[in-house]
């Protein structure tokens, strides 16, 4: 780890093992590791873990037995060597169903739906009229980062009725027995509302356990009346972070290790969000800390707020918080069409987040009712432009209207996702653990400074 | 007799209770730190000493020595702490000095003005002061108009005039302004009880005021001098949201966000309880310093 040059810094740290540990090999490690969580793995699959970006056919063919993941037949996939599902677009992972969907019946009511999501990531007035048709009080505890959700709910210690996530997260959730199936015959709107694509996703194959909450994309969001150069123009956008010397200390990077790393990645023209290759996570963290010698970045995540305050004026932000920083937080005598946005159309990030029932859920009936609920055309529209800025899949969210209507700026036009954009765009997914490790360590080595 | 065992009894809750959420706490923090993580990074605990991994702490000790990964963030730290230690001397001695000798009568008020931040909690102070000092804050027009940015530049402590882009010196600063009042109100007790006879002793001994305040005055509070800086070290060392908050950037990141990045998120929480233990233990040598000065003090004033 201190010694970045040799470059084979995978070696997971569980267990004890000296610091400098460099003669043995990934393949090795993860062997051992392998060995542990799961006892029988293949060379198959162990293959896939030696370059994760074209992991191997489903578990179960590759273990030959028929198994699937965690013992269920019925599932399938790319795993890693511990058994952790590593779904890719181009290989879908059915999860293994724990346990039967609850029945269809009468919603519970009375006392609390209790959820567990961001802050400030669902409109109050849709929570009060859900509230208000089920006769149930909509009570909403907040996270900071989806680890700390994982590590709380892990515990044991935290119930709720509603947990939202992303599909990266999936495997863990259900690794752990976190969520339950769904009973997808009490989530019509799945259907009937939500694109395609997003309704039938290749990290959920089925769909099991998720709906689809919001897709957005990840490009370079920027004061247009302040910065003299247009972004959009650059290719790939990612270089005008590099271009921005003159407004040192006032430029965002994502506080989120995938998506820096993955920037640095984009940057120097590599397009594998998921690599899990030592030199380029190496030469990403390089380009990033050249960029924090050149422009001085802010790592955080509020430039909804930033932005539009002045506090910065170019970053690495998310799409839902340009349409957020216009919707809730533009100062008096800021003009919506100060704020701009592109993304990299080809190969950038575009993802959703997803919405599950927890398998502790006291209310799994009206959960269920809410994850429909939530994909109801009007009252997604109500969420999304009323509040959270970030855009739902849905086919009745007319992307043209909203701009005709003047609802959302012209300028932040490229900040709506498209169905195409969505069906093609690259996205972070669930790495080894030993790739993880690479990413984390390689951010905390940027952060050091 | 009774009357002791009285006070021992009211006592007891209370330092049962301290002990007891200070060894649970710290005994977690070891567990952890000497534990495991699993394929999904939970970190497990290993509370049997027998089970304990020390990879994690060798792995924190050679990241913290000399060309580590997080020996930066250590230099980095020590400096920021102790500039910013030696600013609070500067600024608030003179504060705890006329509160306890010159005040008089409104003694009662500068008292009042120091417990004064404490009514608001420091998270909500130093958000005030995000806002105070954004380019188009109400700080940063005053601070710019003054020409304070541009001494500071001269100075070579910061660079340009946005005192929220990663400045080391905001940060210091920051530091100061949020533990400024731990430095001074024990400072404050010991030169109250300083006697007054013995500097007026000096005087009549022809020494000058300078004088009596360098050999009578700053030897006598050196007690309390010491105890506010080891009250304000302890939390600045290991104080993350500060920098977070005022800068945010790399370049002036401190240990605490470095604990605080291992223990939020991914894999490596047993490796930020394992460099959590490093910091305690590094404090730790600082307090029984501490102490021992003190011990030390206490021997000569009784020989005395």
């Amino acid at each position: 780890m201190n010694d970045a040059s040799t470059g084979d810094e995978g070696e997971p740290r569980d267990g004890e093992r000296p610091p400098a540990q460099h003669g043995v090999s990934r393949r090795g490690l993860l062997k051992a590791a392998g060995g542990l969580a799961l006892g029988g793995v293949t060379a198959a699959s162990l293959a896939g873990c030696e370059d994760t970006t074209t992991p191997v056919a489903a578990y179960g063919a590759a273990g030959g037995g028929g198994r699937g993941i965690l013992g269920d037949p019925t599932a399938g996939g790319p795993v890693d060597a511990s058994g952790i599902p590593l779904a890719r677009r181009d290989y879908p992972v059915t999860l293994p169903r724990l346990g039967d969907p609850v029945k269809a019946g009468k919603p519970e009511t009375g006392g609390e739906l209790l959820i567990y999501n961001y802050a400030d990531y669902l409109n109050p007035a849709v929570l009060k009229e859900f509230g208000r048709l089920y006769n149930v009080s909509v009570r909403v505890t907040t996270f900071e980062t989806l680890d700390e959700a994982f590590s709380k709910l892990s515990t044991g210690g935290l119930k709720f009725d509603v947990i939202f996530s992303t599909p990266d997260q999936l495997s863990r959730l259900v690794g752990r027995k976190l969520i339950q199936p769904l009973n997808y015959d009490l989530i019509p709107n799945l259907r009937k509302n939500v694109w395609p694509e997003a309704a039938e996703p290749f990290y959920d194959v089925g769909p099991r356990y998720s709906v689809p909450y919001t897709v957005y994309t990840t490009g370079i969001g920027w004061r247009n009346d302040i910065v003299d150069y247009d972004p959009a123009k650059m290719i790939p956008v990612w270089d005008a972070m590099w271009a921005a010397e003159q407004y040192r200390g006032k430029v965002q990077l994502l506080n989120d290790y995938r998506e820096a790393i993955g920037m640095g990645l984009m940057h120097s023209g590599s397009d594998d969000l998921n690599t899990e290759r030592p030199v380029l996570i190496n030469a990403s963290v390089a380009s990033l800390e050249n960029l924090n010698r050149k422009v001085g970045v802010k790592v955080q995540i509020s430039a909804y707020e930033a932005l539009p305050a002045g506090q910065i004026v170019l970053g690495q932000v998310w799409s839902g918080d340009m349409l957020n920083a216009v919707i809730s937080y533009l100062p008096k005598g800021l003009s919506p069409d100060t704020i701009s946005y592109a993304y990299q159309e080809v190969g950038g990030p575009v993802f959703n987040d997803v919405i599950t029932v927890a398998s502790a859920a006291t209310k799994p009936v009206l959960a269920h009712h809410f994850l429909n609920f939530i994909l109801d055309n009007k009252i997604s529209l109500q969420n999304f432009i009323g509040y959270t800025g970030y855009q739902p899949p849905l086919n009745g969210i007319d992307a043209a209207l909203l701009l005709k209507q003047g609802l959302i700026p012209k300028g932040l036009q490229t900040a709506l996702v498209t169905r195409d954009a969505y069906a093609n765009g690259n996205a972070y997914l669930t790495l080894t653990t030993a790739g993880q490790r690479l990413w984390e360590d390689g951010w905390t080595r940027f952060q050091a400074g | 007799m009774t009357r002791s065992l009285i006070w021992r009894v009211l006592a007891a809750p209370a330092l049962v209770w301290l002990a007891l959420f200070f060894l649970v706490a710290t005994y977690a923090i070891v567990s952890v730190g000497m534990g495991n993580v699993t394929t999904l990074f939970e970190p497990v605990p290993h509370w049997n000493p027998l089970d304990w991994n020390v990879g994690y702490l060798k792995q924190a000790l050679s990241d913290v020595a000399p060309g580590g990964q997080t020996w930066p963030v250590v230099v980095r730290t020590i400096a920021y702490v102790f500039v910013a230690m030696a600013l609070s001397l500067v600024i608030g001695y003179p504060v705890a000095y006329y509160a306890a000798r010159y005040a008089g009568r409104s003694r009662g008020i500068v008292l009042l003005l120091l417990v004064l931040p404490f009514w608001i909690s420091y998270i909500m102070r130093m958000f005030a002061w995000t806002n105070l000092l954004a380019p188009d804050g109400y700080a940063s027009k005053v601070l710019d108009a003054l020409g304070i940015d541009t001494l500071m530049n001269k100075l070579g402590v910061m660079d340009g005039s946005d005192w929220l882009g990663g400045q080391p010196v905001t940060v210091v600063l920051a530091l100061v302004y949020g533990y400024l009042p731990f430095f001074i109100l024990p400072l404050y007790a010991s030169l109250d009880r300083l006697d007054h006879r013995l500097i007026e002793a000096s005087r009549d001994l022809g020494a000058s005021p300078m004088q009596s305040f360098w050999r009578v005055v700053l030897p006598l509070s050196k007690s309390g001098i010491l105890a506010g800086l080891v009250l304000i070290a302890l939390p600045m060392f290991g104080d993350y949201f500060t920098q977070d908050l005022m800068s945010g950037s790399p370049d002036t990141s401190m240990i605490g966000n470095t604990i605080n990045g291992y223990v939020q998120g991914g894999s490596e929480k047993s490796l930020g309880a394992a460099l959590t233990l490093l910091l305690s233990i590094f404090l730790l040598v600082f307090m029984l310093g501490y102490l021992r000065s003190m011990r030390a003090e206490q021997r000569e004033a009784a020989a005395a």
